[in-house]
């Protein structure tokens, strides 16, 4: 990886993105500053519509923004072609989608095989692995059980382990315990938090959900397309910072 | 991630089994009603697979077999005096009546073969032997003729039993095997000579003159030459076989219904299996989107996509040719309907089938190109 900025896992600079063009326009993001360090989990709040997801997608190399720089671990994304930016993704990248993103029509072993077999990786280790990994959010032994045989807490596990079964350095989630009870919430967080603290890795989680909020090394609050304020919690205690 | 691709596939069932039925369906429409087609019209060449001649000498005006303008009888010399050609004998055929044992009566094709040679003599023998025609009033019967003739008889009709054509008695030697024909009509056969006593006296009774040709001519040189010498019109067998099938595809209209329902069968596949499928593709598109966002390249989508499109269409392509194969097994058992499936018939249908496929490939690969993977962080 290139030059690595202070052990920023993603670095981003005046990053403004508008939706749509003339009377419809839309800016979503106004020249957003953030940066993200290896080994924390930080959580980006703010009200809805600011923009966070936005920023998440932008992060992630899913979205073209318009103007700005990002750096995730050292490649700067803006300099990407098509190819290589989804060749990056798939090395790279983990994600947890709110609405999880299962499909239904593969047991969760082969769910969470699918981003080794995106990077060609075998059938039969990409199981091997996926089994392991359902092992290691608890669910072993329920690799061929249909993902709508699983209760929302389940699902999300069977999510997050295929976020990490081709070991990404970056793991982005979006709202990924609003559809979960506080309890299920509480352990996915927990389970994310040692994959953040894990050497080289980062863990970016875009939430609502202020019951999760003290698992979050950093926050960063977003407001109308910009970035607020950001807030370091030490040892789950938040410093003067209270949002919404 | 092929096996993934497939899954995907195969789990959503009700989508698979509309989409597998679509090509089944438009496969099964496609060529059984071609195979009907070619069936009818090898049916329009019945004589010429009932009576075999390396030559046929007609009308100049004949344009097919099913059509008879008789000739002169001393036509037959002057085909015999053509160099190039070993021999030629005089054929009767003709459609006449014959009359059943309850009163009825039923058409029949009357074949009369030159006595001395038999040429164009049945190529199959059931029972009987054919050279007992020679013996008067005697006549050969298809195995059809059976079946038709026979209504009023305590037992179907037999070796010496006798019936009535053109109130002449006719007496069974033989029982023979026929191609069907187009008129659906029971061939007779017996003697030229005898055949003009069954049929209704008219100044010119000659319908066709066979030929062979001479030792080191081919057929097309001795056809050419009989035309040159006689100007009498003469077909090779091959010839005159394309000439009637061309006569009937230009003069009814039975290749524009077969058409119709042929395209239909086509539109019914591009239709039913492009439509499903491309809603298969949309159904499918949030997680397509999850696959693009986690890295999956297009081109690895596509080819997930083609792979699907494939596999529906070859199961479906398979079920449809063997159920058209079951459709015309079971019709060659009984002689009816026509039916006949040269190998061009299920390739042009393998051919529209992959087209089908492609296309509907196609729809959902540009969906996919369209697709941002960025959706797949919106509800
Ligand atoms: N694809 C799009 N086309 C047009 N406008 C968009 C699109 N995506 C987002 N927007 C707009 O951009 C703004 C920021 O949206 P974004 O989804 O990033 O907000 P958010 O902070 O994630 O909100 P929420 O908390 O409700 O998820 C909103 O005004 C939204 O309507
Ligand atoms: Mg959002």
């Amino acid at each position: 990886m290139a030059d690595n900025k202070n052990n920023y896992a993603v670095h981003v600079r005046d990053v403004s993105k508008t939706f749509g063009v003339g009377a419809t326009a839309v800016p979503a993001l106004k020249g957003v500053n953030f940066d993200a360090r290896e080994g924390e989990l930080l959580m980006i709040v703010g009200p809805s519509g600011c923009g966070k997801t936005t920023l998440l997608s932008a992060i992630a190399g899913t979205l073209q923004f318009d103007t700005g720089e990002i750096d995730v671990f050292g490649s700067a994304l803006q300099k990407m072609s098509k190819n290589e930016n989804s060749a990056f993704r798939r090395q790279n990248i983990g994600f947890i989608f709110q609405e999880f993103h299962l499909i239904p029509t593969l047991n969760a072993v082969e769910n969470v095989s699918v981003p080794l077999l995106i990077n060609g990786v075998s059938r039969a280790v990409a199981e091997r692995k996926a089994h392991a990994l359902l092992a290691q959010v608890g669910l072993e032994g329920r690799g061929h059980e249909s993902p709508l045989n699983l209760s929302g807490g389940q699902q999300q596990r069977v999510a997050i382990a295929r976020a990490l079964v081709h070991e990404p350095r970056l793991i982005i989630c979006d709202e990924p315990t609003s559809a979960l009870d506080k309890e299920n919430g509480a352990r996915i967080m927990e389970l994310l938090r040692q994959v953040a603290r894990a050497p080289g890795r980062c863990v970016v989680v875009v939430t609502h959900d202020n019951r999760i909020f003290h698992h979050a090394d950093r926050m960063t609050e977003m407001e109308d397309g910009r970035v607020a304020r950001v807030a370091e919690i030490n040892g789950g205690h938040s410093s003067s910072f209270i949002p919404n | 991630m092929y096996h993934i691709a497939l899954k995907m596939l195969l789990g959503n069932r009700s989508k698979y089994i509309v989409l597998v039925s679509g090509i089944t369906f438009a496969t099964l429409l496609m060529t059984q009603q071609s195979a009907i087609f070619c069936g009818l019209m090898l049916w329009t060449t019945g004589s010429l697979q009932n009576m075999r001649a390396k030559v046929w000498v007609t009308d100049p005006k004949v344009e097919q077999v099913n059509e008879v303008r008789q000739l002169r009888d001393t036509d037959v010399g002057r085909v015999r005096s053509v160099e190039g050609t070993a021999w030629a004998v005089p054929l009767f055929w003709g459609l006449q009546q014959a009359k059943l044992a309850d009163g009825r009566f039923k058409q029949i094709q009357l074949v009369g073969l030159e006595s001395a040679t038999l040429v164009g003599r049945p190529y199959r023998m059931v029972a009987g032997r054919i050279e007992d025609v020679r013996l008067p009033n005697a006549v050969v019967i298809d195995e059809l003729a059976i079946v038709r003739l026979s209504a009023g008889r305590p037992k179907p009709i037999g070796l010496g039993d006798t019936f009535e054509i053109n109130d002449r008695e006719a007496r069974v030697v033989g029982i023979c095997r026929t191609a069907k024909s187009f008129f659906g009509m029971p061939y007779i056969f017996t003697t030229y000579d005898q055949a003009l006593q069954f049929a209704p006296k008219t100044r010119k009774m000659l319908s066709f003159i066979l030929a062979e040709p001479a030792e080191g001519w081919t057929a097309e040189a001795t056809a050419v030459a009989i035309t040159r010498a006689t100007g009498l019109r003469a077909y090779t067998e091959k010839n005159f076989f394309w000439a009637t099938i061309r006569w009937y595809f230009v003069n009814t209209g039975i290749p524009m219904s077969f058409g119709i329902t042929i395209l239909l069968g086509f539109a019914v596949g591009v239709a039913v299996s492009g439509q499903t499928f491309y809603t298969f593709v949309l159904e499918n598109l949030r997680h397509l989107g999850a696959l693009k966002a986690m890295g999956a390249s297009d081109g690895l989508l596509a080819r997930m996509l083609i792979l699907q499109a494939f596999t529906v269409g070859l199961i479906g392509y398979g079920l449809g040719i063997g159920l058209t194969s079951l459709f015309g097994a079971l019709g060659l058992e009984k002689g009816e309907p026509p039916f006949m499936l040269p190998y061009q018939v299920p390739l042009g249908a393998l051919a529209v089938v992959l087209f089908i496929c492609v296309f509907a490939a196609l729809l959902g690969i540009r969906q996919i190109r369209k697709l941002e993977p960025a959706i797949v962080f919106r509800g």
